[in-house]
């Protein structure tokens, strides 16, 4: 009896919950599909529209009247326009970790997930390139130097800024990301036709499901495309970030010249790409009757991974402090040791200091990363530090550079604001849609798994669904 | 006209296992070849980074240098993260759009298989095989090839014409 007791607590939390069959799984994931939309989508959807409302109003007027209304100044030149930036892209890190890398490892647990993160990552990927866009003042005219077209003027892009490499890594991580979807989604798009029972919904699903017959001639080839595609993405994440960290690290100012940027910039976009996940998925899955799929096993992996990079974070941290100090240099000595922690700005650096270095070390403890609510507060927090990290980096290393003369404050202005906040929104509304209208789960991904959790090899009584 | 002998299994083992059995009666058509997919992917990613990394020396040292502190126009080290994007993204996008256009010859609005609406099951919890004939007298024995062969249903469907 006691060593019964020792198993059950011993063996893993269950992948599948209940007894499964493709059947069952076809049916509960895609129920919220065919039902009518609830009251609490309805009304999230209308706040989300609102907001987007906000955003679409704020970029109207930063177009008509100029980016003077942000609160950029010099020194701080890069201002809101950055941070949001980074930190939306960084949030994209965690889709493609979970889709590709994940995969390549041969992460079961991925299989739940995947589809949501990628989801995340294409929406999250649009609200980042919305700002260096608009930062450009006039973005109409930024096509002649962001991108090799001919154009009568004959002038050509400089492909030796950092800023170009952004440029061809962001549209190409979002291409990527976006046919990498678009290929996961064909089977359940078929799926979602073939269960269909009004004509028009058949029709809509039909013409996106392209004809799919899931022929096994055909999948024989989606399978090896689709692992390539991973295998690709895969360097992706990796390159994407770390060239955004490039815009600050291949610059000579005290707080963004460091050569440990690229590995803590790519950690940290992981880091805040879980805390994504794991905050829309907490409630997405209670709401949506994904409880079966996504379990406590899935939310509990992400709490490790959460912990695991933002180790990798806070050593990143700890690395800046200690080049700073070693170097001798005064001005990094300034920045790191005066300006971040002592300066105008001390309360942001504390606020990302407590989220990102003191909240993760709860998911330390199993009951925080079992707990929907110590979760889901930790993933918020996370996120509000990450955006911090991104402020203390960009606004504290420009506020006070090399001479005090030079030295002035920053203040967003309420356009910044209603940008940042419009955004937030515009993300929430496509995936709100997102959730109503596409299989939020790989449904024939996870038949695939199900099946073989069920016939698998050795591992299968660990891995296996148990009711 | 051609004919589709159908048949629905409802465990993937079982559709397998008859897959295999009737073979040698249907042909050896389902004897699947090694996928081309990699090749495709391959000389998308080469003549993507090869085209990236021409493209970069092109404009930059010759259709349009810019003179930055003397540095060389030609800057290997600096042309290489666009040339390992520009090869990554052609070899998606030949991967993509091979597989889509060439490996699955779709989209297609219309394939004769789709004439059985029993046919919505194999995207669903269903698996079936699939036999086609131009020969009117074979179906009957294909027909009962399948159910001999475990089929839970068997259905024959006309291409439209």
């Amino acid at each position: 009896m006691a060593e019964a007791v020792l198993d059950a607590r011993l063996l893993p939390l269950p992948l599948i919950e209940g007894a499964q069959d493709d059947g069952t799984l076809n049916k509960s994931l895609n129920a919220y599909v065919w039902q009518a939309p609830q009251r609490g989508w309805l009304a999230l959807l209308l706040l989300g529209m609102a907001g987007t409302g906000v955003l679409f109003s704020a970029i109207a007027l930063t177009i008509a009247k100029g980016i003077g209304l942000w609160g950029n100044n010099i020194p701080v030149g890069w201002a809101f326009g950055i941070i949001n930036f980074v930190w939306w892209i960084g949030i994209g890190h965690a889709g493609t970790l979970i889709s590709a890398i994940l995969l390549l490892f041969q992460q079961k647990w991925r299989t739940s997930i995947n589809r949501f993160a990628e989801a995340m990552t294409l929406f999250a990927v649009m609200q980042a390139a919305l700002f260096p866009v608009l930062h450009t003042g006039r973005p109409w005219f930024a096509i002649y130097w962001l991108f090799p077209y001919p154009s009568t003027n004959s002038i050509w892009p400089q492909f030796k800024s950092p800023l170009m490499w952004d440029v061809f890594a962001v549209s190409t991580y979002f291409i990527t990301s976006l046919l990498f979807w678009y290929l996961g989604l064909i089977p359940d798009l078929a799926a979602l036709r073939d269960s269909s029972t009004s004509r028009r919904a058949r029709i809509g699903y039909g013409i996106f499901a392209l004809g799919w017959r899931g022929s096994a001639r055909h999948w024989h080839h989606y399978k090896i495309a689709y692992l390539l595609l991973a295998g690709l993405a895969t360097p992706l994440v990796l390159s994407v970030h770390t060239i955004v960290s490039w815009d600050f690290a291949l610059s000579i100012l005290p707080g963004w010249h460091t050569t440990i940027f690229p590995p803590y910039f790519v950690a940290g976009a992981v880091f805040s790409g879980f805390a994504m996940v794991l905050t829309l998925l907490i409630p997405a899955r209670r709401y949506m009757g994904l409880k079966h799929v996504v379990t406590a096993r899935h939310l509990e992996a992400m709490a490790k991974v959460m912990l695991l990079t933002g180790l990798i974070v806070e050593y990143g941290y700890l690395m800046e402090h200690f080049a700073a100090w070693y170097s001798g240099n005064e001005y990094e000595q300034h920045i790191f040791f005066v300006t971040r922690p002592r300066g105008p700005y001390a309360w942001a650096y504390f606020t990302q200091m407590f989220c990102n270095v003191v909240v993760p070390q709860m998911f330390w403890t199993r009951w925080a990363r079992r707990n929907v609510w110590t979760l889901w507060i930790g993933a918020v927090l996370v996120n509000v530090g990450m955006w911090f990290e991104r402020f203390n980096i960009i606004v504290t290393s420009l506020h006070q550079d090399f001479i005090p003369s030079n030295w002035a404050m920053y203040y967003p202005t309420w356009v910044d604001l209603s940008l940042l906040f419009g955004t937030i929104c515009f993300f929430g509304t496509l995936f709100l849609i997102f959730l109503k209208f596409l299989p939020a789960v790989a449904t024939s991904e996870l038949k695939e798994l199900n099946h073989e959790l069920a016939h698998g090899g050795g591992m299968s009584e660990l891995e296996g669904a148990r009711p | 006209m051609r004919r589709f002998v159908l048949g629905e299994f409802t465990e993937p083992d079982a559709c397998v296992e008859a897959a295999r059995r009737l073979r040698d009666g249907i042909d050896d058509a389902l004897a699947i070849q090694r996928s081309k997919v990699p090749v495709v992917a391959l000389t998308g990613g080469v003549l993507g980074a090869l085209g990236g990394y021409t493209l970069q020396w092109y404009l930059n040292s010759r259709a349009y240098p810019i003179n930055v502190g003397s540095r060389p126009q030609h800057g290997f080290w600096t042309n290489i993260p666009i040339t390992f994007e520009s090869g990554v993204l052609i070899a998606v996008l030949s991967i993509f759009f091979g597989s889509i256009f060439w490996f699955f010859r779709l989209p297609r609005t219309y394939h004769p298989v789709f004439e059985s609406e029993r046919f919505r099951t194999a995207s669903l919890d269903a698996f079936w095989i699939s036999a086609e004939t131009s020969d009117e007298n074979a179906v009957a024995d294909l027909e009962r090839k399948f159910r001999e062969a475990g089929a839970h249903k068997v259905h024959t469907v006309a291409e439209a014409t």
